[in-house]
């Protein structure tokens, strides 16, 4: 055994241990977040729980654990719902207190538009001061009919009314440039011109809100009678109604459609109830192109680094000062990347730029707060590295012959690097540029001080012209994250979203990075089989 | 085809482009170091005068004032007029006469913002607020002062004057101190006592609290020995700050306003009281004497007034007094010069369990201090001697960040509303004023890396706490706290992180086999893990599972040990396991099974150990044996998220570093009869050591940057303690959570650009040292 120990073998093991803990670690990891993202959106059944003291309580069964510091004890999270009528989402119960605990078949879940989920059944649909007994089958037209008006009534304020405070948001720049102006006779007429235009902006958003109130009176006429667990009975809009459901009666097939149409409202959807509901479409959307601005911004820099040094520089100092400082770039915590941002790009760039363009909007700035374009900017600093590390690699993988060859045909330097060298590194520099875009999708602390915000109230791109509008602040799926799982005020409700959230982007960024290994990949067997 | 020439350009354009291109990088990071270090400069300047003027005055002024954008200034004469000059071209812009003065003169004045009391020669207390209210014409401001007289309170009615006043008021209450001519301190309060129904009833007490101080004085004798100490000329002139002045400097003559101080109190009963001070809340009052003490009256309850203490502040007279914005500091000024600020600090030897304790020291005067100013936005405050010096001082930061000059004896001192502008004006007619910039005073190398004694602080401290809930709050910008939470979660981390990344590595590349080598980029997407997933499962997920079970976490180690060990045993047992394709090199993928047994069994156990061992409830434990508070949210945490952010940094490093030692050496030792694993101990490692240095400096880089775990995972309390089981602050969380609300160019902004500057530098050079470590092994490796 002495001698066994002496050859070191059991150590070995040791660090063979260590190796298993790193990989259970990381496969654990990916592991929870799949179970727990995807799994908010399998529909739950809805249990009756009921207490010896008589309490009845109807909700999803969340939890159930032991109880700490007592044996054989556990008792159980439910989610109650009803935010409105309880405040509070959830609710703890022993399980000695529990006396039964059933699923009653056609209890419903109605999504709300506000205050959560309500659990309940459905008595009937309210007539003045009668109840109509309706069903949950006679519900359904009732709830497409008040779709289509929410529909309606989000097209009049998001499109049209934003277009029109949009235009005289334009026409009240336009007066107050024209008031810095000496005043003249010129400046006089256009500044009646503005005027009118703006009153008759005026007028029709008027009409418009007009419309908008005649159709929310519309859509409060109509409203259900819920039975709650306790026996009371609450009386609800239509309208506020998303979705119901009642999730006892499902069968696999319909839970699995319920779950494809959960799915897809979140990736589509927009995000409701201070981001803990709906879905996550404007933090993709940010993330998407926030990621793009910066590769165009950094793809440039990073290949004329790579290329100098690797192509033009001999062992200078200043091409040692080029990769010192590129290792540094590195190193450097993005945070200060992030400080930088907000002092160079935000306040010193953006700041000018107000000054020399948009003296108008003064004090209100335009480019000097946060905004994409700077958020990006920063993020390509901070990604320059990855793309020089990249595309060496792929220079170096282009054999020295092939340069040669160009040589010898009289080609020069530049036409050799442009023609022969630089194509066939591409998949270099695609491998850079795909890993600095998993790299400042999954980044988040330069960006909250660069133009991130929790809620952005219109996407960067949109039918005003100039349709790209790099000041606009945007959503980010990270901050997102950090928002809604730090900041939210109601955190344990929004955990469930936060897995879901965290993903999607933890699939990004995993997705962007196998595809750069499979690039890299790809470009070693080319060149073992091209160069021969 | 383009010409020879043409193609000839091309080429040498693109390299010079190309060139430029490249040193861009280097371009980017002296713009990265700059651009920061601008945005820090600012904190090392010190005060400027920006402008500076004289105005013509028309008598002998007992007060100044000036209005928010330092346009229009007023002076109060001793006979009741007020001037008020435009600041522009010293014009004259209105005259007014205190009405209720009735011919008497002013002998002192206390002002409190607006409000203005005023003592006369002949024992009345009147008193006038005085306004500037702005009026805007086609955008063009014009300043409009108002003045207006409120009712006259008569002190006595023998007709002395009043020496010394101090005055605080509000819409419901007012308390005043007067120290007249006959050497007697008088408190007068009076107070609208709130009724249920109708009107509210005004109640006034008067007290003559001449008894607290003379009691406790040192007797005659000493205020004697005052006398023949002080000297006369410099002295008179001190007094005629509040009073009215030496004989010789009267132009008129014709009504001596009051005697000097010796005067007073060479009477029957007198004491030689030099200064007064009361404070906002009109409960204490401060009084300083000829011999150098200062006594405390606590006034809480105003019909019985008591002295809280008495305390020797200098061995000379306390010739000034005067609160700190907040009304917690008192400025003390005496007649060696010295200007110290001492304020109430809790105590146990004393019996109301405060004590006055001078807490910071400015720069001397060279002559008896005549007056005190406050800033009404931070704590600073300006002072004057009978030299003609005046200071401008920091009482947080103990800096003295201008000294101006005039020629005369300021007899009062007004610090602008906007602490931008200093006023002062001497009895020969003149006004000085001097606009300032001095945007950081609180910031010396002592305030952000030194302990401060703050308001309300015990002893000096390090304390990071930049904002606060009122106006008078004083900024606590100590950097260290925030250094000392960065290092603590560095290093918890890399405890967690080292011996499992580096022993992972040396495994990978030395025993694992072959065909598992795709373990590698596995561990490397670990990598590109964004850490605000991590930041959340810590916070969120791992926080609450942590408490739950942090017992089995404690003895997971030694199971999972004991696992390996079992592990091992049935591999040795049964040798029929493995011996195909894979003798050796399938070790970790054998053991997943044993470590996910040994965590469920530790976690199965972990409620047995706890109450057999930690008396069934591991907190209590920790706070009874231990001492340790256990927070959800503390560094074990975070070393386990951040440990998890390093790892795959380390690992991927090191790993490289131990597989690229040349081969030819591993051989040799095998051939030379070493066991894999002495090899890897006596060859493979120390060959490494310098790759595997530098993987740790990366990660330690890493780890002192990390933002999103530090923030997500900790309370990001800024306290400073090895405790294991609380949180921190990190320098790098700081900034992400401070600087949104940081105001652009104010003084927080530029701390925390010089926290981010301080993150660049600490990583700067480690990133260049482990980059230069690499750089000579891989010269060491090529030569071998």
């Amino acid at each position: 055994m002495k001698k066994f120990i002496r050859t070191g073998n059991p150590y070995i093991w040791l660090t063979a241990g260590t190796l298993t803990i790193c990989l259970l670690m990381i496969c654990g990891l990916v592991v929870l977040i799949m179970v727990n993202g995807f799994g908010i959106f399998w529909p739950r059944e809805v249990a009756r729980i009921t207490l010896y003291d008589g309490t009845v309580a109807l909700g999803e069964i969340a939890k159930r654990e032991s109880i700490p510091h007592q044996k054989d004890s556990f008792r159980t999270k439910l989610k109650v719902g009803n935010r409105d009528v309880s405040g509070l989402d959830f609710t703890w119960f022993d399980d000695t207190d529990i006396v039964s605990r059933e699923y009653p078949v056609d209890v419903l879940v109605f999504e709300r538009r506000e205050w959560g989920n309500m659990y309940g059944f459905l008595k009937g649909l309210r007539q003045d001061d009668d109840v109509k007994p309706l069903s949950l089958e006679g519900l359904m037209p009732l709830l497409k009919e008040s779709q289509n008006l929410y529909k309606k009534i989000r097209y009049i304020e998001k499109k049209e009314i934003g277009d029109i405070s949009y235009r005289m948001e334009k026409s009240r720049l336009a007066l107050k440039r024209l008031m810095l102006l000496e005043p003249s006779e010129k400046v006089q007429k256009k500044v009646s011109a503005v005027r009118t235009s703006m009153d008759n902006q005026e007028k029709t958003y008027r009409e418009k809100e007009d419309t908008l109130t005649a159709l929310y009176t519309k859509a409060r006429e109509r409203e259900v009678v819920v039975l709650l667990a306790d026996g009371r009975e609450k009386i609800m809009p239509v309208f506020q109604i998303i979705r119901v459901f009642a999730p006892n009666k499902m069968g696999f097939f319909a839970k699995m459609g319920f779950y494809i149409a959960k799915f897809w409202e979140f990736i589509w959807g927009e995000p409701r109830e201070a981001n803990t509901e709906g879905g996550v479409f404007p933090a993709i959307f940010g993330t998407v192109m926030m990621v793009l601005i910066m590769s165009i911004a950094v793809v440039p820099l990073g290949v004329l680094t790579a290329v100098y040094l690797k192509e033009y520089a001999s062992d200078s100092f200043i091409a040692r000062l080029v990769r010192i400082s590129v290792s540094n770039l590195a190193g450097v915590p993005s945070i200060v990347f992030g400080v930088f941002g907000l002092g160079f790009f935000i306040y010193f760039i953006g700041g000018g730029i107000d000054k020399l363009f948009f003296p108008g909007a003064l004090p209100t700035p335009t480019f000097g707060t946060g905004g994409i374009l700077w958020a990006s900017l920063t993020l390509a600093l901070m990604t320059v590295p990855v793309v020089v590390v990249a595309t060496e690699e792929g220079l170096s993988a282009v054999p020295i012959s092939i340069r040669e060859g160009s040589y010898a045909l009289g080609a020069t330097k530049i036409e050799t690097l442009w023609k022969v060298v630089l194509p066939q590194a591409t998949p270099g520099i695609l491998t850079g540029t795909i890993l600095a875009m998993a790299r400042a999708a999954g980044e988040v602390a330069p960006l909250m001080i660069t133009g991130v915000v929790k809620l952005a109230p219109s996407l960067p791109i949109d039918s005003h012209f100039p349709f790209i509008h790099l000041e606009r602040k945007f959503m980010h799926l990270g901050f997102h994250i950090y928002d809604v799982g730090f900041q939210s005020p109601n955190v344990e409700a929004a955990i469930p979203m936060v897995y879901s959230t965290t993903l999607v982007l933890l699939f990004t960024v995993l997705v962007l990075n196998l595809t750069a290994i499979v690039v890299r990949n790809k470009l070693k067997k080319w060149y073992n089989t091209g160069s021969m | 085809m383009k010409s020879l020439k043409r193609r000839k350009f091309n080429d040498r354009a693109a390299h010079w482009v190309i060139t430029l291109g490249g040193a861009a990088t280097v371009f980017v990071v002296l713009v990265l170091f700059f651009f920061i270090f601008l945005e820090v400069y600012p904190l090392l300047k010190g005060a400027k005068v920006s402008k500076e003027n004289t105005y013509v005055l028309h008598g002998k002024a007992v007060s100044t004032g000036v209005d928010d954008h330092q346009e229009v200034a007023f002076a109060m004469y001793n006979d009741g007029g007020i001037e008020f000059v435009s600041l522009s071209d010293g014009e004259i812009l209105k005259r007014y006469d205190i009405a209720s003065l009735n011919g008497s003169s002013i002998a002192s004045v206390s002002r409190d913002r607006d409000r203005l009391v005023l003592g006369t020669n002949n024992g009345r207390i009147v008193t006038v607020y005085i306004n500037f209210s702005e009026s805007f014409d086609n955008n063009k401001r014009t300043v409009l002062p108002e003045i207006s007289e409120a009712e006259t309170v008569l002190v006595n009615n023998e007709g002395k004057g009043i020496n010394y006043i101090a005055s605080r008021g509000d819409e419901s209450a007012t308390v005043t101190a007067v120290h007249t001519e006959d050497g007697r301190l008088m408190l007068i309060s009076s107070e609208v006592e709130r009724a249920l129904f109708g009107e509210g009833e005004r109640k006034e007490i008067r007290k003559d609290i001449t008894g607290l101080i003379v009691q406790h004085s040192h007797g005659q004798s000493s205020l004697k020995s005052y006398e023949d100490k002080i000297t006369p000329p410099a002295f008179s002139l001190a007094k005629g700050g509040n009073g009215g002045g030496q004989e010789k400097h009267e132009r008129g003559g014709t009504h001596a306003v009051s005697k000097s101080i010796i005067h007073a109190s060479g009477q029957k009963g007198g004491v030689g009281i030099t200064s007064m001070a009361l404070d906002l809340f009109m409960e204490n009052l401060y009084v300083g004497t000829s011999s150098g003490e200062i006594f405390h009256i606590n006034m809480q309850d105003r019909e019985n007034p008591f002295l809280a203490e008495k305390i020797r502040v200098s061995d000379k007279a306390v010739t000034a007094l005067g609160f700190l914005l907040g009304d917690i500091s008192l400025v003390v000024g005496d007649q060696n010069g010295g200007v110290n600020v001492w304020m109430q600090v809790r105590d146990a030897v004393s019996p109301s369990g405060w004590t006055l304790k001078k807490v910071h020291t400015l720069t001397s005067h060279n002559a008896p201090v005549i007056a005190v100013a406050p800033s009404t936005r931070d704590k600073g405050f300006v002072t004057a001697a009978t030299d003609g010096t005046i200071h401008l001082n920091h009482a947080t930061s103990e800096q003295t960040l201008l000294n101006l000059e005039t020629k005369s004896i300021p007899a009062t001192l007004t610090f602008s509303p906007k602490a931008n502008g200093i006023l002062a004006a001497d009895f020969h007619g003149h006004l000085f004023q001097w606009n300032i910039s001095n945007p950081h005073p609180e910031i010396t190398l002592k305030t952000l890396f030194g302990p401060v004694w703050y308001e309300g602080y015990e002893k000096p401290e390090f304390i990071w706490q930049s904002t606060g809930g009122t106006d008078d709050f004083e900024p606590k910008l100590s950097l260290v706290p925030l250094i000392f939470g960065t290092i603590k979660g560095t290093i918890y981390a890399l405890i967690i992180a080292v011996p499992i990344s580096i022993l992972a590595a040396l495994y990978t590349s030395q025993f694992l086999h072959n065909s598992f080598k795709i373990i590698k980029p596995v561990i490397e997407i670990m990598a590109a893990l964004p850490s605000v997933i991590l930041g959340f499962l810590a916070g969120l997920w791992l926080a609450p599972l942590l408490e739950r079970i942090f017992p089995a976490i404690m003895i997971m180690p030694f199971f999972i040990l004991l696992f390996i060990v079992i592990a091992l045993l049935i591999w040795k047992i049964l040798p029929v396991f493995g011996k195909g394709r894979h003798r050796h090199g399938v070790e970790a993928l054998f053991l997943i099974p044993f470590i996910i047994g040994a965590v469920f069994v530790s976690i199965r156990l972990g409620g047995v150990y706890e109450s057999f061992l930690l008396d069934g409830d591991y907190r209590a434990w920790f706070a009874n044996v231990l001492g340790l508070e256990y927070d959800q949210r503390n560094s074990v945490l975070v070393g386990i998220a951040m440990g998890f952010a390093v790892i795959p940094l380390i690992f991927t490093i090191s790993e490289d570093a131990m597989s690229n030692v040349p081969n030819s050496l591993r051989s040799a030792s095998l051939a030379l009869g070493a066991t894999p694993w002495q090899t890897a101990v006596r060859i493979i490692l120390p060959t490494a050591s310098p790759g595997i240095f530098s993987a740790i400096m990366i990660g330690f880089g890493r780890a002192v940057g990390e933002t999103m775990i530090v923030l997500m995972a900790t309370g990001n309390t800024p306290i400073m303690d090895w405790n294991l089981f609380n949180g921190f602050r990190a320098l790098s969380a700081n900034i992400a959570v401070e600087i949104p609300e940081a105001p652009f160019g104010g003084t927080l902004y530029r701390v925390l650009f010089l926290a981010a500057l301080l993150l660049f530098i600490t990583t700067f050079i480690i990133n260049t040292f482990a980059e230069m470590v690499r750089h000579r092994m891989k010269l060491r490796y090529s030569k071998l």
